[in-house]
Protein backbone atom coordinates (compact mmCIF):
# COMPACT_ATOMS: atom_id res chain seq x y z
CA UNK A 1 0.00 0.00 0.00
CA UNK A 2 2.73 2.61 1.17
CA UNK A 3 5.08 1.94 -1.78
CA UNK A 4 2.05 1.97 -4.31
CA UNK A 5 1.10 5.70 -2.51
CA UNK A 6 4.18 6.67 -2.67
CA UNK A 7 4.89 5.82 -6.01
CA UNK A 8 1.83 7.34 -7.37
CA UNK A 9 2.82 10.58 -5.14
CA UNK A 10 6.13 11.09 -6.36
CA UNK A 11 4.63 10.73 -10.26
CA UNK A 12 2.19 13.08 -9.68
CA UNK A 13 4.03 15.42 -7.68
CA UNK A 14 6.92 15.35 -10.04
CA UNK A 15 4.51 16.64 -12.65
CA UNK A 16 2.41 19.18 -10.84
CA UNK A 17 5.24 21.66 -10.54
CA UNK A 18 4.50 24.16 -12.76
CA UNK A 19 2.25 22.90 -15.47
CA UNK A 20 3.99 19.91 -15.35
CA UNK A 21 5.08 16.84 -17.74
CA UNK A 22 1.47 16.89 -18.87
CA UNK A 23 0.44 20.28 -19.31
CA UNK A 24 -2.02 20.50 -17.41
CA UNK A 25 -4.02 24.06 -15.30
CA UNK A 26 -5.48 22.73 -12.22
CA UNK A 27 -6.88 26.32 -11.89
CA UNK A 28 -8.57 25.99 -15.28
CA UNK A 29 -10.06 22.40 -14.57
CA UNK A 30 -11.08 23.02 -11.05
CA UNK A 31 -13.09 25.61 -12.73
CA UNK A 32 -14.57 23.66 -15.05
CA UNK A 33 -15.59 21.06 -12.46
CA UNK A 34 -17.33 23.57 -10.30
CA UNK A 35 -19.29 24.37 -13.39
CA UNK A 36 -20.35 20.18 -13.21
CA UNK A 37 -20.74 19.72 -10.03
CA UNK A 38 -21.59 23.15 -8.22
CA UNK A 39 -18.11 25.02 -6.68
CA UNK A 40 -19.48 23.09 -2.96
CA UNK A 41 -19.95 20.13 -4.08
CA UNK A 42 -16.61 19.74 -6.37
CA UNK A 43 -15.00 16.40 -4.91
CA UNK A 44 -11.89 17.52 -5.71
CA UNK A 45 -12.02 21.05 -3.57
CA UNK A 46 -10.92 20.62 0.25
CA UNK A 47 -13.48 21.65 2.42
CA UNK A 48 -14.48 21.15 6.48
CA UNK A 49 -18.09 20.47 7.12
CA UNK A 50 -18.38 23.63 8.45
CA UNK A 51 -16.90 25.31 4.99
CA UNK A 52 -18.85 23.20 2.83
CA UNK A 53 -21.96 24.44 4.76
CA UNK A 54 -21.18 27.95 4.26
CA UNK A 55 -20.08 27.20 0.90
CA UNK A 56 -23.88 25.88 0.06
CA UNK A 57 -25.11 28.13 2.03
CA UNK A 58 -23.85 31.04 0.03
CA UNK A 59 -24.17 28.98 -3.42
CA UNK A 60 -28.05 28.59 -2.49
CA UNK A 61 -28.70 32.47 -1.84
CA UNK A 62 -26.53 33.32 -4.92
CA UNK A 63 -29.39 31.10 -6.87
CA UNK A 64 -28.86 29.84 -10.53
CA UNK A 65 -27.33 33.17 -12.19
CA UNK A 66 -24.73 33.10 -9.29
CA UNK A 67 -25.58 36.46 -7.95
CA UNK A 68 -26.84 37.82 -4.38
CA UNK A 69 -29.44 40.59 -5.58
CA UNK A 70 -30.40 43.02 -2.71
CA UNK A 71 -32.28 42.04 -0.21
CA UNK A 72 -35.99 42.03 0.08
CA UNK A 73 -37.13 45.72 1.04
CA UNK A 74 -40.57 44.77 3.00
CA UNK A 75 -41.12 48.86 2.88
CA UNK A 76 -40.77 49.74 -0.41
CA UNK A 77 -43.45 46.39 -1.29
CA UNK A 78 -46.10 47.86 0.81
CA UNK A 79 -45.49 51.32 -0.78
CA UNK A 80 -45.34 49.38 -4.41
CA UNK A 81 -48.50 47.92 -3.29
CA UNK A 82 -50.27 51.02 -1.70
CA UNK A 83 -49.66 53.20 -5.24
CA UNK A 84 -50.48 50.21 -7.44
CA UNK A 85 -47.77 49.56 -9.14
CA UNK A 86 -44.08 51.28 -8.71
CA UNK A 87 -43.90 53.74 -5.82
CA UNK A 88 -42.39 56.26 -8.35
CA UNK A 89 -44.47 58.90 -9.15
CA UNK A 90 -43.38 60.60 -13.12
CA UNK A 91 -45.03 63.76 -14.34
CA UNK A 92 -46.54 63.22 -17.86
CA UNK A 93 -44.43 62.46 -21.03
CA UNK A 94 -42.05 65.29 -21.04
CA UNK A 95 -38.67 65.30 -18.64
CA UNK A 96 -39.76 65.45 -14.58
CA UNK A 97 -36.11 66.14 -14.13
CA UNK A 98 -33.80 69.31 -14.51
CA UNK A 99 -32.21 68.74 -17.64
CA UNK A 100 -28.93 69.90 -17.02
CA UNK A 101 -28.65 67.50 -14.05
CA UNK A 102 -29.87 64.93 -16.34
CA UNK A 103 -27.21 65.97 -18.92
CA UNK A 104 -24.81 66.03 -16.30
CA UNK A 105 -24.96 62.18 -15.18
CA UNK A 106 -25.31 61.08 -18.43
CA UNK A 107 -21.61 62.85 -19.30
CA UNK A 108 -20.04 61.41 -16.30
CA UNK A 109 -21.14 58.18 -17.13
CA UNK A 110 -20.34 58.00 -21.01
CA UNK A 111 -17.38 56.04 -20.74
CA UNK A 112 -19.38 52.70 -18.87
CA UNK A 113 -21.83 50.73 -20.48
CA UNK A 114 -25.36 51.78 -18.82
CA UNK A 115 -27.71 49.11 -18.30
CA UNK A 116 -31.02 51.64 -17.57
CA UNK A 117 -31.51 55.05 -18.77
CA UNK A 118 -34.74 55.92 -17.38
CA UNK A 119 -35.26 59.84 -18.57
CA UNK A 120 -38.95 60.43 -17.23
CA UNK A 121 -37.74 58.82 -13.80
CA UNK A 122 -34.59 60.33 -13.76
CA UNK A 123 -32.52 56.90 -13.15
CA UNK A 124 -29.37 55.88 -14.38
CA UNK A 125 -27.54 52.76 -13.60
CA UNK A 126 -24.21 51.63 -15.28
CA UNK A 127 -23.62 47.79 -15.98
CA UNK A 128 -21.16 45.76 -13.92
CA UNK A 129 -18.05 47.68 -14.28
CA UNK A 130 -14.78 45.64 -13.75
CA UNK A 131 -11.13 46.26 -14.50
CA UNK A 132 -8.96 43.43 -16.13
CA UNK A 133 -6.18 44.33 -13.18
CA UNK A 134 -9.59 43.60 -10.57
CA UNK A 135 -11.24 40.70 -11.90
CA UNK A 136 -12.62 39.55 -8.74
CA UNK A 137 -14.15 42.90 -8.32
CA UNK A 138 -16.82 44.69 -9.75
CA UNK A 139 -18.69 48.27 -9.61
CA UNK A 140 -22.08 50.05 -10.79
CA UNK A 141 -22.86 53.30 -10.18
CA UNK A 142 -26.87 54.36 -9.66
CA UNK A 143 -27.53 57.93 -10.34
CA UNK A 144 -31.04 58.93 -9.09
CA UNK A 145 -32.19 62.82 -10.29
CA UNK A 146 -34.68 63.98 -8.09
CA UNK A 147 -35.20 67.57 -8.79
CA UNK A 148 -36.64 69.57 -11.44
CA UNK A 149 -34.31 73.05 -10.56
CA UNK A 150 -30.60 72.60 -10.41
CA UNK A 151 -30.38 71.97 -6.81
CA UNK A 152 -27.08 70.75 -4.70
CA UNK A 153 -29.24 67.70 -3.41
CA UNK A 154 -31.02 67.49 -6.62
CA UNK A 155 -28.63 64.22 -7.48
CA UNK A 156 -28.65 61.41 -5.65
CA UNK A 157 -25.63 58.60 -6.24
CA UNK A 158 -25.40 55.02 -5.06
CA UNK A 159 -22.22 53.12 -5.58
CA UNK A 160 -22.63 49.10 -5.27
CA UNK A 161 -19.68 46.91 -5.66
CA UNK A 162 -18.95 42.90 -4.98
CA UNK A 163 -16.41 40.66 -4.78
CA UNK A 164 -16.20 37.23 -5.99
CA UNK A 165 -15.02 34.36 -4.20
CA UNK A 166 -15.49 30.70 -5.21
CA UNK A 167 -17.23 31.94 -8.60
CA UNK A 168 -19.59 33.35 -7.18
CA UNK A 169 -20.36 37.41 -6.55
CA UNK A 170 -20.82 38.79 -3.02
CA UNK A 171 -22.01 42.68 -1.82
CA UNK A 172 -18.42 43.98 -0.48
CA UNK A 173 -20.28 45.63 2.10
CA UNK A 174 -18.59 48.71 2.02
CA UNK A 175 -19.14 52.25 2.08
CA UNK A 176 -18.32 54.08 -0.46
CA UNK A 177 -20.11 57.61 1.13
CA UNK A 178 -16.66 59.32 -0.02
CA UNK A 179 -16.90 58.45 -3.62
CA UNK A 180 -20.76 58.69 -3.95
CA UNK A 181 -20.25 62.52 -2.78
CA UNK A 182 -17.02 63.01 -5.23
CA UNK A 183 -19.26 61.36 -7.93
CA UNK A 184 -22.55 63.57 -6.75
CA UNK A 185 -19.99 66.82 -7.19
CA UNK A 186 -18.81 66.32 -10.55
CA UNK A 187 -22.41 65.73 -11.39
CA UNK A 188 -23.03 69.00 -9.91
CA UNK A 189 -19.86 70.49 -11.16
CA UNK A 190 -20.76 69.69 -15.07
CA UNK A 191 -24.79 70.47 -14.51
CA UNK A 192 -23.63 74.26 -13.40
CA UNK A 193 -21.18 74.04 -16.20
CA UNK A 194 -23.99 73.17 -18.51
CA UNK A 195 -25.96 75.50 -17.06
CA UNK A 196 -23.93 78.66 -17.50
CA UNK A 197 -23.38 77.85 -21.86
CA UNK A 198 -27.43 77.39 -21.47
CA UNK A 199 -27.12 81.12 -20.40
CA UNK A 200 -24.97 82.50 -22.68
CA UNK A 201 -26.32 80.49 -25.89
CA UNK B 1 -15.05 68.84 -23.24
CA UNK B 2 -12.30 66.87 -23.50
CA UNK B 3 -10.71 68.49 -20.19
CA UNK B 4 -13.71 67.24 -18.13
CA UNK B 5 -14.04 63.63 -19.42
CA UNK B 6 -10.15 63.85 -18.03
CA UNK B 7 -11.18 65.01 -15.12
CA UNK B 8 -14.44 62.06 -14.85
CA UNK B 9 -11.50 59.09 -15.49
CA UNK B 10 -9.50 60.42 -12.67
CA UNK B 11 -12.87 60.16 -10.53
CA UNK B 12 -13.64 56.46 -11.93
CA UNK B 13 -9.80 55.71 -10.33
CA UNK B 14 -10.37 57.56 -7.05
CA UNK B 15 -13.45 55.33 -6.70
CA UNK B 16 -11.26 52.31 -6.05
CA UNK B 17 -12.49 50.45 -9.54
CA UNK B 18 -8.62 49.24 -9.81
CA UNK B 19 -8.11 48.66 -5.39
CA UNK B 20 -6.96 45.05 -5.30
CA UNK B 21 -7.79 42.95 -1.94
CA UNK B 22 -5.64 40.14 -0.74
CA UNK B 23 -7.00 39.89 2.91
CA UNK B 24 -5.10 37.03 4.51
CA UNK B 25 -7.72 36.83 6.97
CA UNK B 26 -11.56 36.33 6.06
CA UNK B 27 -14.38 35.36 7.65
CA UNK B 28 -17.54 33.80 6.51
CA UNK B 29 -20.64 32.99 7.99
CA UNK B 30 -23.96 31.22 7.30
CA UNK B 31 -27.26 30.57 9.46
CA UNK B 32 -29.96 28.01 9.22
CA UNK B 33 -33.57 27.82 10.60
CA UNK B 34 -35.65 24.99 9.54
CA UNK B 35 -39.27 22.93 10.27
CA UNK B 36 -38.48 19.37 9.80
CA UNK B 37 -41.06 16.76 10.13
CA UNK B 38 -39.39 13.77 10.58
CA UNK B 39 -40.12 10.56 9.64
CA UNK B 40 -39.09 8.31 12.92
CA UNK B 41 -40.06 7.93 16.35
CA UNK B 42 -44.06 9.05 15.80
CA UNK B 43 -43.37 11.46 12.80
CA UNK B 44 -41.83 14.55 15.09
CA UNK B 45 -41.85 17.83 14.46
CA UNK B 46 -38.94 19.62 15.01
CA UNK B 47 -36.94 22.72 14.71
CA UNK B 48 -33.48 23.30 13.56
CA UNK B 49 -31.53 26.15 14.26
CA UNK B 50 -27.64 26.36 13.69
CA UNK B 51 -25.38 28.60 12.58
CA UNK B 52 -21.27 28.53 11.67
CA UNK B 53 -18.84 30.75 10.88
CA UNK B 54 -15.33 30.36 9.00
CA UNK B 55 -11.98 32.09 9.76
CA UNK B 56 -9.64 31.37 6.52
CA UNK B 57 -6.67 32.37 6.70
CA UNK B 58 -3.77 32.45 2.88
CA UNK B 59 -0.62 33.84 2.16
CA UNK B 60 1.50 33.72 -0.53
CA UNK B 61 5.36 33.28 -0.70
CA UNK B 62 7.61 35.41 -2.98
CA UNK B 63 8.13 32.40 -5.18
CA UNK B 64 4.27 31.76 -5.46
CA UNK B 65 3.62 29.44 -3.32
CA UNK B 66 -0.09 29.72 -1.73
CA UNK B 67 -0.46 28.53 1.94
CA UNK B 68 -3.33 28.43 3.90
CA UNK B 69 -5.14 27.30 6.36
CA UNK B 70 -8.40 27.88 8.78
CA UNK B 71 -10.89 27.20 11.82
CA UNK B 72 -14.63 27.38 12.36
CA UNK B 73 -17.23 27.50 14.91
CA UNK B 74 -20.21 25.85 14.88
CA UNK B 75 -23.72 25.60 16.56
CA UNK B 76 -24.96 22.60 14.34
CA UNK B 77 -28.44 22.44 13.89
CA UNK B 78 -28.84 18.67 14.06
CA UNK B 79 -28.08 18.63 18.07
CA UNK B 80 -29.08 21.17 20.73
CA UNK B 81 -26.31 23.33 22.34
CA UNK B 82 -23.70 21.18 19.75
CA UNK B 83 -21.39 24.34 19.77
CA UNK B 84 -18.07 22.63 18.71
CA UNK B 85 -14.50 24.63 17.10
CA UNK B 86 -13.86 22.34 14.04
CA UNK B 87 -11.07 22.39 11.35
CA UNK B 88 -7.05 23.79 11.96
CA UNK B 89 -5.89 20.24 11.32
CA UNK B 90 -5.00 20.81 7.66
CA UNK B 91 -2.42 23.03 5.80
CA UNK B 92 -3.06 23.32 2.53
CA UNK B 93 -0.11 24.00 -0.32
CA UNK B 94 -1.16 25.71 -3.80
CA UNK B 95 1.59 25.30 -6.31
CA UNK B 96 0.96 26.08 -10.04
CA UNK B 97 0.19 22.77 -11.08
CA UNK B 98 -1.26 21.41 -7.80
CA UNK B 99 -2.60 21.77 -4.48
CA UNK B 100 -1.26 19.28 -1.92
CA UNK B 101 -3.20 19.33 1.51
CA UNK B 102 -1.55 17.94 4.59
CA UNK B 103 -3.09 16.71 7.72
CA UNK B 104 -6.80 15.29 8.37
CA UNK B 105 -7.64 14.34 4.99
CA UNK B 106 -10.78 12.26 3.55
CA UNK B 107 -10.10 9.64 1.14
CA UNK B 108 -12.83 9.05 -1.92
CA UNK B 109 -14.12 5.80 -0.95
CA UNK B 110 -17.88 6.67 -2.29
CA UNK B 111 -17.08 8.04 -5.87
CA UNK B 112 -20.49 7.00 -8.16
CA UNK B 113 -22.54 7.19 -5.24
CA UNK B 114 -24.54 9.76 -6.04
CA UNK B 115 -28.65 10.69 -5.24
CA UNK B 116 -28.61 13.04 -2.72
CA UNK B 117 -29.71 16.65 -2.73
CA UNK B 118 -31.37 17.90 0.13
CA UNK B 119 -30.12 20.19 2.11
CA UNK B 120 -28.34 20.13 5.38
CA UNK B 121 -30.82 20.03 8.04
CA UNK B 122 -32.95 17.50 6.63
CA UNK B 123 -30.08 15.46 5.37
CA UNK B 124 -28.53 15.94 9.12
CA UNK B 125 -31.76 15.13 10.93
CA UNK B 126 -34.84 13.53 9.13
CA UNK B 127 -34.64 10.59 11.48
CA UNK B 128 -34.73 8.24 8.46
CA UNK B 129 -32.08 5.74 8.88
CA UNK B 130 -30.96 2.55 6.36
CA UNK B 131 -29.70 -0.56 7.27
CA UNK B 132 -27.87 -0.86 4.62
CA UNK B 133 -24.07 -0.85 4.51
CA UNK B 134 -22.45 1.87 2.47
CA UNK B 135 -19.16 3.39 2.82
CA UNK B 136 -15.77 2.64 5.24
CA UNK B 137 -15.85 2.32 8.38
CA UNK B 138 -13.06 4.72 8.60
CA UNK B 139 -12.63 6.60 5.41
CA UNK B 140 -10.18 9.92 7.01
CA UNK B 141 -7.49 10.11 9.21
CA UNK B 142 -3.59 12.03 9.02
CA UNK B 143 -2.02 12.19 5.75
CA UNK B 144 -1.44 13.75 2.81
CA UNK B 145 -4.02 14.61 -0.48
CA UNK B 146 -3.09 15.90 -4.07
CA UNK B 147 -4.74 17.56 -6.96
CA UNK B 148 -3.40 18.04 -10.00
CA UNK B 149 -4.68 18.26 -14.16
CA UNK B 150 -3.41 16.37 -16.70
CA UNK B 151 -4.47 18.51 -19.65
CA UNK B 152 -8.63 18.52 -19.38
CA UNK B 153 -8.45 16.24 -16.67
CA UNK B 154 -8.26 16.42 -13.17
CA UNK B 155 -6.43 13.43 -10.92
CA UNK B 156 -6.81 13.54 -7.04
CA UNK B 157 -5.04 11.18 -5.32
CA UNK B 158 -5.55 10.59 -1.35
CA UNK B 159 -3.02 8.46 0.85
CA UNK B 160 -3.86 8.12 4.52
CA UNK B 161 -1.19 6.97 6.70
CA UNK B 162 -2.99 6.20 10.07
CA UNK B 163 -6.86 6.45 10.07
CA UNK B 164 -6.92 6.81 13.90
CA UNK B 165 -5.12 10.08 14.25
CA UNK B 166 -5.91 13.64 12.08
CA UNK B 167 -3.08 15.51 13.10
CA UNK B 168 -0.85 14.25 15.35
CA UNK B 169 0.06 10.37 15.87
CA UNK B 170 2.42 7.62 13.88
CA UNK B 171 3.15 7.45 10.25
CA UNK B 172 3.32 3.53 9.18
CA UNK B 173 1.78 2.66 12.59
CA UNK B 174 2.17 -0.99 13.09
CA UNK B 175 -0.50 -0.34 15.95
CA UNK B 176 -3.63 -2.98 15.44
CA UNK B 177 -6.64 -0.42 14.38
CA UNK B 178 -4.01 1.96 12.41
CA UNK B 179 -4.10 1.51 8.94
CA UNK B 180 -3.53 3.13 5.87
CA UNK B 181 -5.87 3.93 2.94
CA UNK B 182 -5.45 5.62 -0.36
CA UNK B 183 -7.82 6.45 -2.99
CA UNK B 184 -7.44 7.93 -6.59
CA UNK B 185 -9.70 9.70 -9.20
CA UNK B 186 -10.01 11.36 -12.10
CA UNK B 187 -12.21 13.53 -13.96
CA UNK B 188 -12.61 14.55 -17.81
CA UNK B 189 -14.66 16.02 -19.76
CA UNK B 190 -15.58 14.15 -23.14
CA UNK B 191 -17.55 15.94 -25.42
CA UNK B 192 -20.67 17.03 -23.64
CA UNK B 193 -19.95 14.88 -20.77
CA UNK B 194 -17.85 14.63 -17.95
CA UNK B 195 -16.62 11.15 -16.45
CA UNK B 196 -15.60 10.79 -13.09
CA UNK B 197 -13.75 7.05 -12.54
CA UNK B 198 -12.37 6.23 -8.85
CA UNK B 199 -11.04 3.50 -6.54
CA UNK B 200 -10.31 2.94 -2.69
CA UNK B 201 -8.38 0.44 -1.14
CA UNK B 202 -8.00 0.13 2.63
CA UNK B 203 -5.44 -2.23 4.61
CA UNK B 204 -8.64 -2.71 7.08
CA UNK B 205 -9.79 -5.14 3.96
CA UNK B 206 -11.88 -2.59 2.48
CA UNK B 207 -12.22 -1.40 -1.12
CA UNK B 208 -14.51 0.02 -3.69
CA UNK B 209 -14.40 1.56 -7.14
CA UNK B 210 -17.10 3.52 -8.97
CA UNK B 211 -17.64 5.95 -11.65
CA UNK B 212 -20.14 8.67 -12.79
CA UNK B 213 -21.29 10.89 -15.84
CA UNK B 214 -23.02 13.91 -16.25
CA UNK B 215 -24.33 15.79 -19.08
CA UNK B 216 -26.40 18.90 -19.09
CA UNK B 217 -29.51 17.68 -20.83
CA UNK B 218 -33.09 19.45 -21.68
CA UNK B 219 -31.98 22.55 -19.32
CA UNK B 220 -30.82 20.41 -16.75
CA UNK B 221 -27.60 18.91 -15.59
CA UNK B 222 -28.29 14.79 -14.76
CA UNK B 223 -25.64 13.14 -13.11
CA UNK B 224 -26.04 8.81 -12.77
CA UNK B 225 -23.45 7.12 -10.81
CA UNK B 226 -22.62 3.61 -9.82
CA UNK B 227 -20.16 2.65 -7.09
CA UNK B 228 -19.12 -0.79 -5.67
CA UNK B 229 -17.74 -1.16 -2.39
CA UNK B 230 -16.13 -3.88 -0.66
CA UNK B 231 -16.79 -3.86 2.91
CA UNK B 232 -16.03 -5.92 6.34
CA UNK B 233 -18.38 -6.68 8.97
CA UNK B 234 -15.95 -6.53 11.80
CA UNK B 235 -17.05 -3.29 13.85
CA UNK B 236 -19.77 -2.51 11.24
CA UNK B 237 -23.50 -2.22 12.79
CA UNK B 238 -24.81 -2.03 9.30
CA UNK B 239 -23.40 -5.69 8.03
CA UNK B 240 -23.36 -9.51 9.36
CA UNK B 241 -21.56 -10.77 6.66
CA UNK B 242 -18.66 -9.16 4.51
CA UNK B 243 -19.08 -8.54 0.86
CA UNK B 244 -20.17 -6.04 -1.72
CA UNK B 245 -22.26 -2.87 -1.38
CA UNK B 246 -23.87 -1.60 -4.43
CA UNK B 247 -25.16 2.15 -5.18
CA UNK B 248 -26.87 3.40 -8.32
CA UNK B 249 -28.26 6.80 -8.40
CA UNK B 250 -29.08 9.50 -9.93
CA UNK B 251 -29.37 13.23 -9.84
CA UNK B 252 -31.33 15.85 -12.19
CA UNK B 253 -30.73 19.75 -10.97
CA UNK B 254 -32.90 22.39 -13.25
CA UNK B 255 -32.91 26.61 -12.78
CA UNK B 256 -36.50 27.82 -13.27
CA UNK B 257 -35.40 31.24 -13.04
CA UNK B 258 -32.47 33.38 -11.97
CA UNK B 259 -33.44 32.49 -8.38
CA UNK B 260 -35.20 29.47 -8.05
CA UNK B 261 -33.43 26.00 -7.95
CA UNK B 262 -35.23 22.57 -8.59
CA UNK B 263 -33.48 19.51 -8.02
CA UNK B 264 -34.35 15.39 -7.70
CA UNK B 265 -32.58 12.48 -6.51
CA UNK B 266 -33.01 8.66 -6.63
CA UNK B 267 -30.16 6.28 -5.02
CA UNK B 268 -31.25 2.63 -4.93
CA UNK B 269 -28.48 0.69 -2.65
CA UNK B 270 -28.24 -2.81 -1.81
CA UNK B 271 -25.47 -4.79 0.68
CA UNK B 272 -23.79 -7.91 1.56
CA UNK B 273 -26.64 -8.91 3.75
CA UNK B 274 -29.29 -8.41 0.60
CA UNK B 275 -30.81 -5.39 2.87
CA UNK B 276 -31.80 -3.07 0.20
CA UNK B 277 -33.07 0.66 0.14
CA UNK B 278 -34.83 3.20 -2.24
CA UNK B 279 -33.97 6.81 -1.75
CA UNK B 280 -36.32 9.53 -3.02
CA UNK B 281 -35.47 13.59 -2.89
CA UNK B 282 -36.83 16.74 -3.87
CA UNK B 283 -35.14 20.03 -3.35
CA UNK B 284 -37.27 23.54 -4.26
CA UNK B 285 -34.77 26.33 -3.48
CA UNK B 286 -35.67 29.65 -3.80
CA UNK B 287 -33.13 32.63 -3.28
CA UNK B 288 -34.29 36.14 -1.67
CA UNK B 289 -31.54 38.47 -2.17
CA UNK B 290 -29.27 39.71 0.60
CA UNK B 291 -27.84 36.14 1.21
CA UNK B 292 -31.00 34.90 2.27
CA UNK B 293 -32.84 31.65 0.79
CA UNK B 294 -36.02 29.72 1.50
CA UNK B 295 -36.19 25.86 0.68
CA UNK B 296 -38.66 23.10 1.03
CA UNK B 297 -37.07 19.60 1.11
CA UNK B 298 -38.33 16.46 0.65
CA UNK B 299 -36.63 12.59 1.27
CA UNK B 300 -38.53 9.27 1.24
CA UNK B 301 -36.99 6.25 2.34
CA UNK B 302 -38.24 2.96 1.47
CA UNK B 303 -36.92 -0.52 2.19
CA UNK B 304 -34.84 -2.08 4.96
CA UNK B 305 -34.08 0.40 7.51
CA UNK B 306 -34.01 0.46 11.21
CA UNK B 307 -37.16 0.41 13.54
CA UNK B 308 -39.35 3.81 12.37
CA UNK B 309 -36.84 5.07 10.61
CA UNK B 310 -38.53 4.50 6.52
CA UNK B 311 -41.33 6.98 5.32
CA UNK B 312 -41.01 10.14 4.31
CA UNK B 313 -39.65 13.45 5.83
CA UNK B 314 -40.00 17.28 5.03
CA UNK B 315 -38.37 20.43 5.82
CA UNK B 316 -39.36 23.84 5.21
CA UNK B 317 -36.38 26.44 6.28
CA UNK B 318 -34.15 29.33 5.32
CA UNK B 319 -30.39 29.96 5.42
CA UNK B 320 -28.39 33.18 4.96
CA UNK B 321 -25.31 33.46 3.93
CA UNK B 322 -23.14 36.32 5.66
Amino acid sequence: MIKLSLTLFVIVFLQSCSKGLFDGNVQKNMEAMDKIHGVCNNPYREYSKAQRKICEDKERAAGPDGEIGDPLNISQMIRDFRSGGSSTQYKGTSMSINKNLWEASLIMLDKYPLDIVDSQGGFISTGWITEKESPNQRCLIKVNITSQELLSNGAKVKLLCEQKELDVWYQDEISYTNEEKNLTLKILDIANELSLIDKLS
Amino acid sequence: MKKLLIAISAIAAAVGFTAKANADISVAGSSNAAYLSTAGNGDDEELAIGTTVDFSMSTTTSGGLGISAGLSLSTDYDSNNGSVATGGRTATFTTGGATIVVGDVEISDTIGSVGGVVNGPLDDASDLSSSVATGFLDDDGMGVELTTAMGDASLNISFVSNDRVDNHGALNSSTSGEDSAMSASITMPLGDYSFTLGVADSDSGESSSGASATASIGGGTLTVGYSNQTLIASGNASLSTAGDSEVVGATYVMSMDADTTISLGYQSAKDADSESHTQTDLSVERAMGGGATVYLDLRNLDGDTAANADGTAIAFGTSVAF
